[in-house]
């Protein structure tokens, strides 16, 4: 495996009186749409801020791109979206683009370029001129899409992008955010929407009262937190299928039916062994299936606990 | 360095495009002339003030009044009549009906006493009422000696009055700034010091707090230091003021050598009156672009830290109440400053680095100052300028971030630590 291209390394901040980020470790591998998941207030845009270097760690380090030095050193190679947005009101939409640019330490003349390109691709190139007041809150949002991107980062660190969006522009946002990923872009995104990180992210990491909960691929975080039951149909013979039942190492509960059983896995138990098992057994199945959780129902499970712990702490 | 200048330059470029740029390149001037020119019009115009001479005098006193009144060219004297019942009376209803601007009622106590009385609609002008006290002091003191026997050749000679010139001396040489000169230079440049100062330290705030509002500020912050980004800020808004300053500088210029005929058609008063500023010496100049840039750069700071700490234009607005104050000492001491250059109290002024970049060319203009004072008081405000910003990007650094409540000494203390 390579390098990740951001890594946390037991990172902690702490502002007056209460931690918002507590020895957060993550590694975000280069490539991958990386979901940073979490409630509100749980150390999120804190965490974001920190690989930016827009503040500094209390303890912890921060490693980009193999090396050590937070964002500002690899400003140029980095994307930003906010989670509040905003652009210079009063500033025509083409400079705005231009400057920003400028501050990725693009040339002036290129970035006008790039910006010119952008804006018509995603048909504002008829604004370009305007003031950025004049535009609708979705072309201003686009506007703001462009700056994240224009420099060509090769991270993108994506804060609640969908967050105040109608459906059309979160499509469109969506649709951005796949674009760049064919293009290899690395992509960081925190959202507390599940449906939309169960859809795009490869790997996440959920988050709650700055701690970490869970964290992996996506596939992984349903095998171990969701994905524990199993149903299953049999045709006429059930063959050996009631011994493979019984078998504690590979199954806690069992729920027979006869021809239809529903299952809960034994801790570290592969519903694939379950599966070989039964095939061996002789049974004939006509139904298997893995009853993943969604994401949203692990989150929930997870976070609620987190939560509750944290109330019944004194 | 690159993105540093491209701060510069967007805050330069884009107030220099802004309507309001413009409107006071051209409304300062006027606002300037027209506060150099509105009185003197005012004094010339309606100077002329119709008045009556009520003359209970037994001799000539009552007309001589009446005459040198008139050839003073402040007052009209529409008519002299001799006290008589129910006079009073009718030349007050006279002034109600606005027929009359005033009456004066002298009578022979006015030559052995100095008793006159003067009843008018407006006793407030200085100017009218130092015009009558002249006249009547004058033609007072001239029948008292008449009546003691003088021979009145001897009291006119007695009467040459002194044609006392003031020449300033600047450094030990003899300067042809008249007194006049230097009081109205002095002025105006605490004046033009403390507006810019302030117009341009707002500018600043205004330009932080609008970064701070859209979080443009985060993304900016992320690409380049807070530091650079405020002194960039600070930079830019600064050239802007300087562009400001040279359009006034030419404008003003231009309006000089053109006085005469601008000052012939606004006032009947004569040019070399209506401007006594024509005379700027470079050192003075120098003096003046010396404290305006140390003087933009310590409140720039200060307004970019108000900024910072503000989340919404109102919080801005009352947080910056004691930035203006601190500037607006010097401001308020011109008077003083002017009349006694050289006193504790100014030295102190020129001394403060908060104060000095108003006091000290006000003081420059009003007297000579010694090349050690200049130099003492410039490093001070050199230091002042290194240690305010010092704090002041402190507090920018943490504040940009910061939204909700403004911040208590005590937490703007922990961030200055932090």
């Amino acid at each position: 495996m390579t390098a990740p291209i951001l890594a946390l390394d037991s990172v902690t901040k702490r502002f007056a009186g209460h931690t918002a980020v507590d020895r957060l470790s993550l590694a975000v591998p280069e490539g991958v749409i990386f979901g940073l998941l979490g409630p509100n207030g749980a150390g999120k845009t804190t965490s974001i801020r920190m690989i930016l270097d827009i503040i500094e760690p209390d303890e912890g380090g921060v490693r980009l791109f193999g090396g050590p030095g937070a964002g500002r050193a690899h400003s140029a190679r980095i994307g930003y979206l906010p989670e509040e947005r905003g652009l210079y009101r009063k500033m025509r939409v083409l400079d705005v683009l231009v400057f920003l640019a400028e501050m990725k330490g693009v040339e002036r003349r290129a970035a006008r370029h790039k910006a010119l390109t952008w804006l018509e691709r995603l048909g504002l190139a008829a604004w370009r001129l305007r003031r950025v007041d004049e535009l609708s809150r979705g072309m201003q949002q686009k506007v703001q899409f462009i700056s994240t991107i224009l420099h060509e980062p090769e991270l993108v660190l994506l804060d609640e992008p969908f967050a105040g969006l109608d459906p059309v522009n979160a499509q469109i946002v969506k649709d951005s955010v796949l674009e760049l990923h064919r293009a290899g872009v690395t992509i960081l995104l925190s959202t507390h929407i599940m449906e939309q990180a169960e859809k795009l992210c490869d790997e996440l990491c959920i988050v709650a009262g700055g701690r970490k909960l869970v964290d992996g691929t996506l596939s992984d975080i349903k095998r171990t937190h969701g994905g524990r039951h199993l149903v299953i149909g049999l045709d006429d013979g059930a063959g050996g299928a009631p011994a493979v039942f019984a078998d504690r190492g590979l199954v806690t509960k069992v729920d027979d039916y006869g021809h239809y059983a529903e299952l809960e896995l034994a801790p570290g138990a592969d519903a694939q062994r379950v599966l070989q098992a039964l095939v061996a057994s002789g049974a004939r199945l006509s139904k298997f299936e893995v009853q993943e959780a969604s994401l949203n129902k692990i989150f929930i499970d997870l976070v609620g606990t987190d939560a509750a712990r944290a109330e019944a702490r004194p | 360095m690159r993105k540093f200048w491209a701060v510069v330059r967007r805050e330069f470029v884009e107030r220099v495009r802004s309507k309001w740029f413009w409107l006071s390149a051209v409304l300062g001037p006027l606002v300037v002339a027209a506060i150099l020119i509105i009185p003197l019009r005012l004094a010339a115009s309606g100077g002329a003030k119709r008045i009556a001479v009520v003359d209970g005098s037994t001799g000539a006193f009552g007309r001589r009044v009446a005459d040198s009144l008139a050839r003073g060219g402040a007052f009209r004297v529409v008519a002299r009549q001799p006290t008589r019942t129910g006079l009073l009376d009718s030349l007050t209803r006279e002034v109600g009906a606005k027929r009359l601007d005033g009456f004066l009622i002298v009578t022979d106590a006015t030559v052995e006493t100095g008793a006159a009385e003067y009843r008018a609609s407006n006793v407030s002008s200085l100017r009218d009422i130092e015009e009558l006290r002249r006249v009547l002091g004058l033609l007072a003191v001239n029948g008292r000696l008449e009546r003691a026997g003088v021979d009145p050749g001897t009291v006119r000679r007695a009467q040459l009055r002194i044609n006392l010139q003031t020449k300033k001396i600047s450094g030990s040489r003899t300067t042809g700034e008249s007194a006049a000169e230097s009081f109205w230079l002095a002025y105006l440049m605490s004046m033009v010091l403390f507006v810019v100062i302030a117009v341009y330290g707002v500018n600043v705030m205004s330009s932080v707090l609008e970064e701070k509002t859209t979080r443009m500020v985060e993304v900016l912050v992320s690409s380049l230091a807070p530091f650079q980004l405020m002194f960039g800020k600070v930079v830019g808004v600064g050239a802007v003021s300087i562009f400001q300053f040279a359009i006034w500088a030419v404008g003003g210029r231009l309006v000089l050598t053109h006085r005469a005929a601008l000052v012939g058609s606004l006032t009947a008063a004569e040019p070399q009156m209506a401007f006594q500023l024509p005379h700027v010496p470079a050192s003075t100049a120098a003096i003046l672009v010396a404290y305006f840039l140390g003087g933009f750069f310590l409140y720039s700071a200060m307004f970019a830290a108000v900024g910072a700490m503000a989340s919404n234009e109102q919080e801005a607005r009352q947080a910056q109440q004691p930035v203006m104050f601190l500037l607006m000492i010097a401001y308020l001491s011109v008077f003083a400053l002017a009349n006694s250059p050289g006193s504790t109290y100014a030295v102190a002024l020129s001394l403060i680095p908060f104060t000095a970049p108003i006091a000290m060319p006000v003081r420059w203009a009003a007297g000579s100052l010694g090349a050690r004072e200049l130099v003492e008081s410039l490093g001070l405000l050199a230091l002042g300028i290194v240690v305010v910003t010092w704090i002041a990007a402190r507090i920018y650094r943490v504040g940009i971030l910061m939204t909700g409540k403004r911040p208590n000494l005590k937490e703007l203390a922990r961030w200055i630590r932090a």
